[in-house]
């Protein structure tokens, strides 16, 4: 499944002085989605659009079900797009707009109907078939060009952002649609998103994109257990961080100064190192005895329903953050508490270089 | 929609122009209208009854329509690429564009009129052109043609029809020829099926404003063809001003003012049309 039906390798792209993609590899399988996750300004747009070919890079290759489409044009790649504002044709009715793609590709007439009436009732948008575009919410609008990019039968399905102007209630139901029209279609997809939970929900592995590199590439629960790079850690889900030096190294484990206490941890640095220690907020247990431990005073606690998120003073360049079901009993600002966790939970990275 | 029906006071802002309009034009208008009329004391269709019932007025009116309708024509075919370049352009290429297309207007047209006898004549630029490529066997000479008075009028007029097709394909969205691309289409099939369709409002516009200046205007061919060859607009200005024939003159003025209204109405009612469904 991870053989390489996408592969980009070495892609690199440059606007006058900025350096927008800097060497990026991806290999995808058939059939797989991924997404591409980072903030405004990583690059995964510049990478979409190169493997949609409507930007070339300035080195590195793109090759698709084993050709080499680098420099090959948009019309001619078999890599549909749904883009942000969705794009689709003003003075084409619903229907029109679906049938676009295959009367480009000058596909027989009367193939071209079916295709719309299916295509239109996977997005479940049978009923407005001759509506006008304009007629029709951010929503609908969203599926009918979901329905315009798949019937043309694409290799590829590139998505940009495509629900970031929805609002989150029907931002999560068109995930779950999203996730059952392409499982159906069987389509391979990128997914361009800078929300962490919209990856971590869709796809079946992220690529976390910083400064035009990929950091990470793995399946949700490695990006989020395992981060790669501090980058991935704060970028995705929660953590706490401490700063730190790595006094001892043995067998594995190293042992590391804080200002908040010693820490124990599996990893293997050099004494001396800067570190910087992460740990995940549901890893943290409140007054239990774990191997680590350290005492915080409670800053705040934020109310979500089903948990409440604890945030605790920390010393400069940390923060210090974990979760309860309910609030333990009489905390209030300024409540010392235990915290712990194990040693096995606890990650550890070279410190980031804070100037770059 | 709710508003239909209630009046809304922004429309008050056109109440200055509208005066204008009928103190300078619409009043004067009504004036020439009621003198073809009422030339016999009493109102009469009898001047246009006159008029049409001549064979020469149906000329006159050919000749019109025929010139306005080949400079519409040529100034689409130069303007419309034109207004894509331009629309694409950016930064100095586009300004530098906008001002050759702006600039000549600021150059009055018996300025023009010179150049375009350098241009026209016998010995000229164009004749000595096509012989050179081998398109004509002999020299030949433009000027005092219908030929060279559409190219010269064509000359005047493309600006007023690269500009409004120029607005229109600016405001379209980029992401769509993308899109298109993305889905399969070739750029020639992308050119015919999202950038020409949605262009079209424009295009109406420009033919709106280049065909009622072509049609009415009065000082081109009388520089470049001269007396033997008669428009509507021409024939006006000869019966005030040479043949002191007011009737006449009002007569034709009231026909060339109803084809181009005719033409501006229905291009107008054509573009919201088409921008309805846009």
């Amino acid at each position: 499944m991870k053989s390489g039906f996408l592969s980009v390798s070495g892609a690199a792209k440059t606007f006058g002085a900025a350096t927008v993609l800097d060497g990026v590899d991806l290999s995808m399988g058939r059939g797989e989605f991924i997404s591409l996750l980072g903030p405004s300004g990583c690059g995964k747009t510049t990478l979409l659009r190169i493997v949609a070919g409507l930007m070339t890079p300035d080195q590195g290759k793109v090759a698709l079900d084993g050709e080499d489409i680098t420099r090959r044009p948009p019309h001619r790649r078999d890599v549909s797009v749904v883009f942000q504002n969705y794009a689709l044709f003003p003075h084409l009715s619903v229907a029109e707009n679906v049938a676009f793609g295959l009367k480009a590709r000058g596909a027989a007439k009367d193939a071209i109907a079916p295709a719309v009436t299916k295509y239109l009732g996977l997005v479940q948008m049978s009923a407005f078939a001759g509506r006008s575009i304009k007629a029709l919410s951010g929503g609908q609008q969203q599926r009918v060009a979901v329905a315009r990019a798949l019937a043309v039968g694409p290799k590829l399905l590139l998505l940009d952002e495509p629900f970031s102007a929805l609002d989150r209630k029907l931002r999560e139901a068109m995930q779950i649609d999203l996730k059952r029209i392409l499982r159906e279609v069987g389509t391979t997809a990128i997914f361009v998103t800078h929300d962490q939970d919209e990856a971590l929900t869709m796809s079946d592995r992220i690529a976390v994109m910083h400064r035009g590199r990929i950091e990470q590439l793995g399946t949700p629960a490695e990006i989020y257990h395992s981060p790669a790079t501090p980058f991935a850690l704060g970028f995705v889900g929660l953590s706490t961080q401490l700063p730190g030096k790595v006094v001892r190294a043995a067998d594995g484990m190293v042992e590391i100064e804080t200002a908040a206490g010693p820490i124990r941890a599996r990893a293997n640095f050099i004494p001396g190192s800067a570190v910087l220690v992460g740990v995940r907020p549901e890893r943290i247990a409140i007054g239990e005895a774990k191997a680590n431990r350290i005492e915080a005073a409670l800053a705040d606690a934020a109310f979500q329903g089903a948990r409440v998120q604890l945030h605790f003073a920390a010393p400069a360049g940390g923060q210090i953050l974990a979760e309860a079901p309910i609030l333990p009993a009489q905390a209030g600002p300024g409540t010392r508490l235990d915290l712990s966790w194990d040693v096995e939970d606890t990650l550890v990275y070279p410190a980031p270089d804070l100037a770059a | 929609m709710s508003k239909a029906g209630r009046f809304d006071p922004v429309l008050l802002l056109a109440v200055p122009a509208v005066l204008y309009l009928a103190l300078v034009y619409g009043i004067p208008l009504l004036v020439l209208l009621g003198r073809s009329m009422l030339a016999g004391g009493a109102p009469s269709l009898a001047p246009f009854i006159g008029f049409f019932s001549d064979g020469f007025s149906w000329i006159v009116i050919g000749n019109t329509i025929r010139i306005a309708v080949l400079v519409t024509l040529l100034c689409l075919v130069i303007g419309y690429p034109t207004a894509l370049a331009l629309a694409r352009a950016k930064g100095l290429a586009q300004a530098l564009i906008l001002v050759a297309i702006i600039l000549p207007l600021s150059v009055g047209v018996v300025v023009k009129a010179f150049a375009w006898q350098i241009v026209l004549r016998r010995d000229g630029v164009v004749s000595q052109i096509m012989t050179g490529i081998g398109l004509w066997d002999e020299p030949q000479r433009l000027l005092f043609t219908e030929a060279g008075l559409v190219i010269g009028a064509a000359n005047v007029f493309v600006p007023f029809m690269i500009l409004p097709i120029y607005s229109v394909l600016k405001l379209i969205d980029p992401r769509l020829g993308e899109a298109a691309a993305t889905l399969g289409a070739s750029p020639v099939y992308r050119f015919f099926k999202v950038a020409l369709p949605l262009s079209l409002p424009g295009i109406v516009t420009g033919i709106a404003f280049v065909f009622s200046m072509a049609a009415s205007m009065y000082v081109i061919p009388n520089l470049l063809i001269g007396d033997r060859f008669q428009t509507l607009a021409t024939m006006t200005g000869r019966s005030f001003l040479f043949m002191r024939n007011e009737q006449l003159g009002s007569t034709t003025a009231v026909v060339l003012l109803v084809l181009t209204v005719a033409v501006v109405v229905a291009s107008a009612a054509l573009s919201k049309r088409l921008g309805g469904a846009s």
